[in-house]
């Protein structure tokens, strides 16, 4: 991996993640903020800082890198470049156990409720992908997980049509289509210990997934255990984007275009994107939250309709050019 | 030939009979107009003005207490689930819809020669004293209505002569009724006396104002629109954020959707009574607000 390609993006983040603190309804210039961190006796400023965008800041950073760092490695796995963390079913499982959560009393008995059936869910649709599929190969995995994502989508639809509160239908709506508005350190403490935990599963698979890009008998002719980074990857994915999303809603398409953006930079290594893709994954939801903040519309605009109205033009730029790179 | 005396289906069969005859039949004394209301707004209207024995049906909704200022009466009345087949099944002279009517609904009720009646919603004051007026022509209710609209009017009088200092607020709703200028909420926040300083732009907002805004507007008082308090959900995601605990535990009012959700002559009393609310809550609030106010919008 080079050094000086680390080294500009941990630059290009850090200097996100401050203007991050900086942007917002109340103006905060450098100066305050420094004189603020330095001030004995809390004021405005600290309290914006501290409690309303730091915990915002690191939960973009922590959601953009799981976000990205997945998807480099399901598309490693997977040896297709459609690969998200969404395909798999993580997404949808995660939703489906926030809304069981969320609408059906479990979360007036304890906060953690929706993040712990967030994880549940992606856990569960994960495992019944991966159990579908245990005799198949690569393509295999990629259908049980449609299928499976499918059915976790109806199962939302279902708790919501049934759902006691009226209203479900339209907070869950703009629920899922992501945002870190208001998310304080309650948030953070819940979710950044899976997002870690799942970060960390899937930074071992980096090696393996070299040797996978040769297929699967020579990787495991070189001594990869197919099964083991399978497992890993799978696990590690459901364990972060399902906090991930549990905290912020769906947020789609950082997966997809993080390990893309990153790919031509470490000479189409699939184990070597893993970081490079992590750092750009975070630096998008750090900016793309940034512009939700910049940008007023009247109702706020959501993380993840930005994000997809970004991402969508650039999935339909990579049709076109694999297309135009196969024969 | 007697006109009187007869039952509703032979006077219908009769009507355009006798009419060729030269017999005129009053409307209003042959039958009062029997109605049937297919949307939640029109309901309160449809109950506060006809009298229960003409009401064929009104929704399930107007039963609910939190959503429903005309509860009450709605226990003695039918109810329907607003749906073209219990139209037909209850074959009423008039049907009152809301604008937010299935338009489905709508075009097979025309359709099948209902005589229907559209309401639009009731933002202002002004709007309220339109609709109660349409409303009760319909019904040939003239006198009720003209009685109900004096009534708001006397109420919004009282409360303009006991204005007392302006009550900075910060108001939403759960629902997707936003407390946004141009709403019924925010126009009975008005002549409640509060100022509502996180307003939102004009539009179907809905939102919650963020939590950097509060501290940024320290307003004296949280008004949360709350429907479904009771029920879960995520209206009450802003009151768990740590800041709002510290600054508004004690500064929050819960008001119910029914006193804000439709305009009827009723929206006056609803005022007054959250104008009570908030002054009772803000002599009782001991914690102190965040620093004072940046920018006031």
């Amino acid at each position: 991996m080079k050094p000086a390609l680390l080294l500009a993006l941990v630059v290009v983040v850090v200097l996100a993640a401050s203007s991050s603190l900086l942007v917002g309804e109340v103006g905060v210039s450098p100066a305050q903020a420094v004189r603020a961190v330095l001030a004995a006796q809390p004021n405005l400023t600290t309290l914006v800082l501290w409690d309303i965008r730091l915990p915002r800041t690191l939960l973009a950073l922590l959601i953009g890198g799981i976000l990205g760092l997945s998807g480099a490695v399901l598309q490693g796995l997977l040896r297709n470049p459609l690969a998200e963390p969404g395909l798999l079913g993580v997404s949808s499982g995660a939703s489906f156990g926030a809304v069981i959560a969320i609408y059906y009393g479990l979360t007036s008995a304890t906060s953690l409720a929706a993040p712990v059936f967030g994880l549940v869910g992606a856990l569960v649709t994960t495992g019944a992908a991966m159990a579908l599929a245990r005799r198949g190969g690569t393509l295999a995995l990629i259908l049980a997980g449609a299928a499976v994502s499918a059915i976790a989508a109806a199962g939302v639809e279902l708790a919501l049509n049934f759902s006691p509160n009226p209203y479900a239908a339209y907070e869950i709506t703009t629920w899922l289509m992501g945002s870190l508005a208001d998310r304080s350190w309650d948030h953070v403490k819940l979710a950044a210990p899976f997002i870690v935990a799942g970060g960390v599963l899937l930074l071992l698979t980096g090696r393996g997934l070299d040797a996978l890009a040769l297929g699967e008998a020579q990787a495991e002719s070189l001594g990869v255990d197919v099964r083991r980074l399978r497992l890993l990857a799978l696990f590690g994915t459901a364990l972060g984007v399902g906090a991930a999303t549990a905290v912020a809603g769906a947020i789609g398409f950082v997966g997809l275009v993080a390990p893309h953006l990153m790919r031509p930079l470490v000479g189409h290594r699939p184990g070597q994107v893993l970081i490079p893709a992590a750092l750009a994954g975070a630096l998008i939801v750090t900016m793309a939250d940034l512009a939700t903040r910049l940008i007023h519309l009247g109702p706020e605009l959501k993380l993840g309709v930005l994000i997809s109205l970004i991402g969508a033009p650039f999935f339909l730029w990579l049709v076109i050019h694999v297309q135009r790179r196969s024969p | 030939m007697r006109c009187g005396g007869l039952d509703g289906l032979k006077l219908i069969v009769l009507a355009s009979l006798v009419g060729a005859l030269g017999c005129s039949i009053p409307r209003a004394v042959a039958r009062p107009v029997r109605v049937m209301s297919i949307n939640g707004c029109s309901d309160q209207l449809v109950l506060a003005l006809a009298d229960p024995r003409t009401i064929a049906s009104v929704t399930w909704l107007s039963r609910d207490p939190e959503g429903s200022y005309m509860w009450r009466a709605a226990q003695h009345v039918p109810v329907n689930h607003g749906s073209a087949e219990e139209v037909v099944r209850d074959h009423p002279d008039l049907v009152i819809a809301g604008s937010y009517t299935t338009p489905a609904t709508r075009a097979l009720l025309v359709k099948l020669h209902y005589r229907l009646l559209v309401l639009q919603p009731a933002d202002s004051f002004d709007d309220i004293r339109r609709e109660t007026r349409t409303v009760a022509s319909a019904l040939g209710a003239t006198e009720r209505g003209r009685a109900l609209i004096a009534h708001m009017d006397a109420t919004l009088t009282r409360l303009a002569a006991d204005k007392g200092p302006p009550l900075r607020v910060a108001a939403w709703d759960g629902a997707g009724f936003s407390a946004a200028p141009g709403s019924l909420y925010a126009s009975i926040l008005k002549v409640a006396g509060a100022r509502n300083v996180t307003a939102q732009t004009q539009g179907m907002g809905g939102s919650t104002p963020e939590v950097e805004k509060l501290i940024a507007t320290a307003p004296q008082l949280l008004v949360a629109g709350a429907p479904g308090f009771e029920k879960p959900g995520r209206q009450t995601d802003v009151a768990h954020h740590p800041l709002v605990r510290r600054f508004w535990s004690d500064r929050t009012l819960v008001v119910p959707l029914s006193s804000y959700e439709c305009g009827t002559p009723f929206s006056a009393d609803a005022a007054l009574s959250l104008r009570e609310q908030m002054r009772a809550k803000l002599a009782r609030a001991q914690t102190p607000l965040p620093f004072a106010p940046v920018s006031t919008p």
